[in-house]
């Protein structure tokens, strides 16, 4: 059940197992298509076949001494509407979970995309018909992806307009563009891992049975056993075709062939309200009782320098003390120490193996800090052993993020300039999980007994006075807690889709049109 | 018709048992509520739940509304599950069946064609296909949560015990007390709101609602005038 079964990688698209960006790929540039005629639709799928990259293992980091990785990478998702632009049969079309079907558009009352977020509001390219479909290439350089890039461009000439790219994202200047392009963000020229409010990202991600990755990246990504150790979370709950957290299989269209190691994509760009993010944190940081940085941490739950979790770090003496202990540990590693090296790895594990068991009351990590709403990890077994495992709440609600952030190289980023995050989250089940979490988690607190509170970051918050995010104390030491009121909008929807990403099998049967259910 | 009235949610489910396994299973809740309350502990710590109720109804004790009414002979007794919670009914399903599968199972074990509260589906699919909507389902407090409902009312007791003992105090002694009197209650101030969409479904539901009263009132301003 929870068993490291091998998967067959060569069937999987790569990006499902692999953040692109985690091996050396910080560039990226995603774009859509339109079908318009069955047959060179499908014709131009065949010939795009080859250049999907799979989930096969790389020489880098996880597995040493196999096949090498390539300059760019190519994915590629589906809409419903490009589905049956493709010619899938109506059975087959049918078996796809409704929200799948109904787009993210018309989910916008359950995102809570309002206000500056409301559909009618998002870049041109999402505006009347959905898109077809998602294609994403991921590259070492800038260079790797326009060659990519080019390569596809030919092979939709080729298509003689069966095969289209639908312009029309908001880019820099003003200006409109026909694919958009996402970047690491670089400080001094050199590639970070931070996001645009100036926070390092892309540190939690799920770990699935069967993923392919090091089991040292285990702890802190699985899930919780009553021992607190980590188990591997079940590859049904990312991958179609296999076994999930509730011992069945998910919900899947027909044939078996079809959804086989498929799986659901959520495309979202979220646009970082730069200038209004400084200003709010500015201005509260003049009452509170702590460094600018911390307060930062206290929105998001880890030190925006280095991803230092809060309940690793909970204060400014903390974190100095912390900061120190690494550059000694990193200093003596580099020199050869291998005790110190040791030490360092062992460290570095806590960035991302820890619970909030020692921290109910938030005084460490506020309750609503966004990656403690958007991760439990196990905080809602408020009561020891309540439940079948500590994480059973949490378990099938987790988001493998897979997004990179986009904007900020041509112009200082500001309110009005086009810069954010590409969020990207792949999900068996977009509904109990992406939906689930942007709306219950994200957008509402009943789950942490904080009523309509939102998330600091990412809620869609009005700037009135009960749009807030409280920062809670330790009550023992007589101090209120902060109160972070009339929270403005900081990150607003500017369009996105859900996509079917199949497997390879399943990719070639649609390009060959013979997807059949009987 | 809808089950849902402001952030809550009402559930009745009925289920067949057979009459003489419906007489154990009284002996059994009895048992296990008397004996093993951890059966009870997941239950009571999912906190969007404001309460649930099995209770058995013996074949032969249906009530009638009145004598007139004829005595049904019914095959089986029947197990009325009654719940209200807040949020979804996916959500609610979700967490019952994540969070205490056997507590579950030990209720409904022995209703003809339990599946089991795992596999999911199976389970959804039962319920669903058992349960009795509601016709009309009322809420008083429909911006209240059962956790709004708490926290509201822990904090306006120590509010209350708070403006009582602090007339008294200096300036300072206020400060302080003022401090400590918010760290105490600090797990008690979430803003208060609306709830959030339960489904598109139900979205459709409160827009006609919206239409229709809407259309009620133009026609009373035509009628006006
Ligand atoms: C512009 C938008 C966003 C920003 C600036 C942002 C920022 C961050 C930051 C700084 C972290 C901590 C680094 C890490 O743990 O990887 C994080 C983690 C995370 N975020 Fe976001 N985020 C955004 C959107 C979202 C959305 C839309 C979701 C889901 C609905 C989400 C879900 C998560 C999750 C699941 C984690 C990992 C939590 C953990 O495993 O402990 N984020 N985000």
């Amino acid at each position: 059940m929870t068993m490291d079964r091998a998967l067959d990688l060569y069937d999987i698209q790569g990006n499902i197992c692999k953040g692109y960006g985690r091996f050396g790929f910080p560039k990226a540039r995603y774009f859509f298509l339109e079908f318009h005629q069955y047959a060179g639709a499908r014709a131009f799928l065949q010939q795009l076949i080859p250049l999907i990259t799979t989930a096969e293992p790389w020489s880098e980091k996880d597995h040493p001494d196999q096949s090498d990785k390539p300059q760019a990478t190519t994915n590629i998702g589906f809409t419903y509407a490009g589905l049956s632009a493709l010619g899938l049969p109506r059975r087959s079309l049918d078996g796809f979970p409704l929200e799948f079907r109904m787009g993210m558009k018309n989910r916008a009352g359950i995102l809570g995309d309002e206000g500056p977020s409301d559909p009618a509001n998002w870049d041109p390219v999402w505006q009347g018909e959905p898109v077809h479909a998602w294609l994403s290439v991921n590259g070492q350089s800038r260079q790797a992806v326009v060659d990519r890039y080019r390569q596809i461009e030919q092979l939709l000439q080729q298509s003689q307009g069966s095969v289209t790219i639908r312009p029309g994202h908001k880019g820099p200047q003003g200006s409109l563009q026909p694919w958009q392009d996402a970047s690491a963000v670089y400080e001094n020229g050199r590639v970070t891992p931070k996001e645009h409010f100036g926070y390092v990202d892309g540190i939690g991600n799920p770990y699935f049975a069967g993923c392919g990755n090091d089991p040292s990246r285990l702890p802190g990504r699985g899930k919780l056993t009553r021992d607190d150790g980590w188990q591997p979370l079940a590859t049904g709950e990312f991958i179609l075709g296999h076994i999930d957290e509730a011992r069945e299989y998910p919900i899947a269209p027909e044939p078996h062939l079809l959804a086989l190691n498929g799986t659901f994509m959520v495309y979202r760009k979220l646009h970082e309200n730069v200038t209004t993010f400084n200003r709010y944190v500015d201005r509260l940081a003049t009452d509170f009782d702590g460094s600018r940085e911390l307060l930062m941490a206290k929105f998001s739950g880890r030190w925006p320098d280095n991803g230092a979790p809060l309940v690793l770090a909970p204060d400014d003496a903390a974190k100095a003390e912390l900061d120190q202990q690494l550059a000694q540990l990193t200093a003596k590693a580099a020199a050869g120490d291998h005790t110190a090296a040791t030490e360092l790895r062992a460290l570095k594990a806590k960035w991302i193996d820890f619970t909030y068991n020692k921290d109910r009351h938030g005084s460490r990590c506020p309750i609503g800090a966004h990656i403690r709403r958007a991760n439990t990890r196990a905080a809602l077994e408020t009561e020891k052993d309540a439940f079948n495992t500590p994480s059973a709440l949490d378990d099938r609600r987790r988001l493998l993020r897979r997004g990179l952030p986009y904007g900020g190289e041509d112009e200082t980023p500001a309110d009005d300039t086009e810069q954010g995050i590409i969020f990207m989250c792949i999900g068996a089940s977009l509904e109990r999980q992406f939906e689930f979490v942007q709306q219950q988690w994200i957008n509402y607190s009943n789950d942490f007994h904080l009523g309509n509170d939102r998330d600091v970051l990412i809620g869609a918050n009005n700037g009135q006075l009960t749009d807030k995010h409280i920062i809670q104390v330790n009550p023992k030491q007589g101090k209120a807690p902060f109160f972070c009121t009339h929270l403005p909008r900081m990150v607003e929807t500017r369009g996105g889709d859900y996509f079917f990403l199949p497997g390879i099998t399943a990719l070639r049967m649609i390009a060959q049109g013979i997807i059949d259910p009987t | 018709m809808s089950n849902v009235a402001g952030k809550a949610y009402g559930m009745n489910v009925m289920t067949p048992l057979r009459w003489w396994t419906a007489i154990w299973q009284k002996v059994i809740f009895w048992v296990v509520v008397k004996t093993f309350p951890y059966f009870l502990k997941g239950l009571l710590t999912l906190s969007l739940i404001h309460y649930a109720r099995w209770t058995i109804i013996n074949r032969w004790s249906f009530p009638r509304l009145d004598k007139s009414q004829p005595k049904e002979k019914l095959t089986y007794s029947y197990m009325l599950f009654e719940s209200n919670f807040n949020g979804s009914w996916d959500q609610y399903i979700d967490s019952f069946s994540f969070a205490i599968p056997s507590g579950l199972d030990m209720f409904w074990r022995w209703n003809i064609k339990y599946p089991k509260s795992i596999p999911l589906h199976d389970f959804y699919h039962y319920i669903r296909f058992n349960q009795v909507e509601c016709d009309h389902y009322y809420n008083a407090y429909p911006l209240a949560s059962a956790n709004d409902v708490k926290s509201a009312q822990a904090l306006y007791a120590d509010l209350a015990a708070f403006a009582d003992s602090s007339e008294a105090l200096s300036d300072d002694a206020f400060a302080a007390a003022w401090q400590q009197f918010l760290a105490d209650n600090q797990h008690s101030l979430g803003s208060m709101g609306t709830s959030p969409l339960m489904s598109t479904s139900n979205q459709l539901v409160q827009e006609h609602h919206h239409d229709d009263l809407q259309l009620a009132a133009r026609q009373t301003q035509q009628e006006e005038a």
